[in-house]
């Protein structure tokens, strides 16, 4: 059983682009979620294009799918995945095979309404693009969370997809932009966090710099938030810490930290009698 | 020195003002599911209705402005005195 009272329970991740980072968005932040305590189900809705069972490394446990309990050839228990590290983290697969059209938002709703109690976090792996997968995804969702990079195409597209989940009567709307390079902000040959907050207009809850380690760690099937030294792993674990309502501040990416800068708060903090 | 001189006082755009300034034109139309076509032809249709009653004086001008995920048209039309 869910064991806390949670707001807002069901979260689509989506973008409109594909290619973002929502698979890899979701894998981590219900893997961080699951670490934090929290029992959570992540339900991949990329009929036809799964992702989600390779990028949490749970592919040889699939057995059935999204589909056929829909389609009644399996109860949802039997459908659902355990994850290898965490006890209270659960997968329900896409189906392979299938198509998107194989289900209706009606059915995604009643099965997110017996996940519900079940589970204190359900989160949706929303397929690209805005047809029949988007509108399946967004059904049962609470929030939503979109996922960016910092490159016009994907901006574009975000911008598409909060207008869809504006008129869908989401309230709660948060960005995650994914893949930042800070190097190239400050040479100005990469939007700034500021330049998608201004383009977008939306809540941000979280940054994600580029991280060499997310390619070795998907390739392996471990989410890269277990990963101490990945700067990716921080990012990660503090967007679920803002989704559980935990105030976290946001890292200063683009400013350059010089010798100088540092040496100043070094003495700032030596001056206020907290050490170093 | 001539070269950082020239990079200092040069006008050149970094490719992060450029795709600042392509976003705001097209993130401001995919809103309003308007082409820039769109907006000429409503800034020429806006001067002649003006027109047909009053006499128009300067740069009449028709702009799109936007704040946050909201648009408005700014229509500046001066207007000749009697």
């Amino acid at each position: 059983m869910g064991s806390k009272a949670v707001e807002n329970q069901v979260i689509v991740v989506t973008s409109g682009k594909g290619g973002v980072g929502k698979t890899t968005t979701v894998a981590n932040v219900a893997t961080a979620l699951a670490r934090n305590g929290y029992k959570v189900v992540v339900t991949d809705l990329d009929i036809g294009l799964k992702k989600l069972d390779l990028i949490m490394g749970l592919e040889n446990r699939v057995i059935y799918d999204i589909v056929q309990v829909i389609e009644g050839e399996c109860t949802l228990k039997q459908a659902l995945v355990k994850d290898k590290r965490f006890p209270d983290l659960y997968m329900l697969p896409a189906a392979q095979t299938r198509n998107k059209d194989d289900i209706r938002p009606d059915q995604v709703k009643s099965l997110c309404d017996e996940l519900r109690p079940e589970f204190d976090y359900i989160i949706i792996d929303c397929p690209a693009g805005i047809e029949q997968g988007f509108r399946n995804a967004i059904a049962a969702a609470d929030q939503a969370i979109v996922v960016t990079n910092p490159e016009v195409s994907a901006v574009r597209d975000a911008d598409r997809i909060i207008g869809m989940l504006e008129s869908a009567q989401f309230k709660d709307i948060r960005l995650v932009v994914n893949r930042l390079r800070p190097d190239m902000v400050r040479s100005g040959d990469m939007l700034s966090i500021e330049d998608l907050l201004e383009h977008l207009c939306i809540d941000l809850l979280g940054v994600v710099p580029e991280d060499k380690l997310v390619v070795p760690s998907t390739n392996k099937g471990e989410p890269i938030v277990l990963n101490e030294k990945s700067s990716a792993a921080v990012a990660f674990s503090n967007i679920a810490r803002r989704l559980i309502g935990e105030e976290v501040d946001f890292p200063n990416f683009t400013e350059n930290e010089s010798v100088w800068t540092k040496l100043k708060s070094l003495g700032r903090n030596l001056l206020s009698g907290k050490g170093a | 020195m001539l070269d950082f001189l020239k990079k200092v006082f040069s006008n050149e755009k970094t490719s992060r003002t450029q795709a600042n300034e392509r976003l705001r034109v097209v993130l401001t139309h995919d809103r309003l599911g308007a082409s820039s076509e769109l907006m000429e032809v409503l800034k020429i249709e806006i001067m002649e209705v003006i027109a047909r009653h009053v006499e128009i004086d300067g740069n009449p001008e028709v702009n799109l402005v936007s704040e946050g995920r909201h648009s408005a048209l700014d229509i500046n039309i001066p207007l000749k005195g009697r």
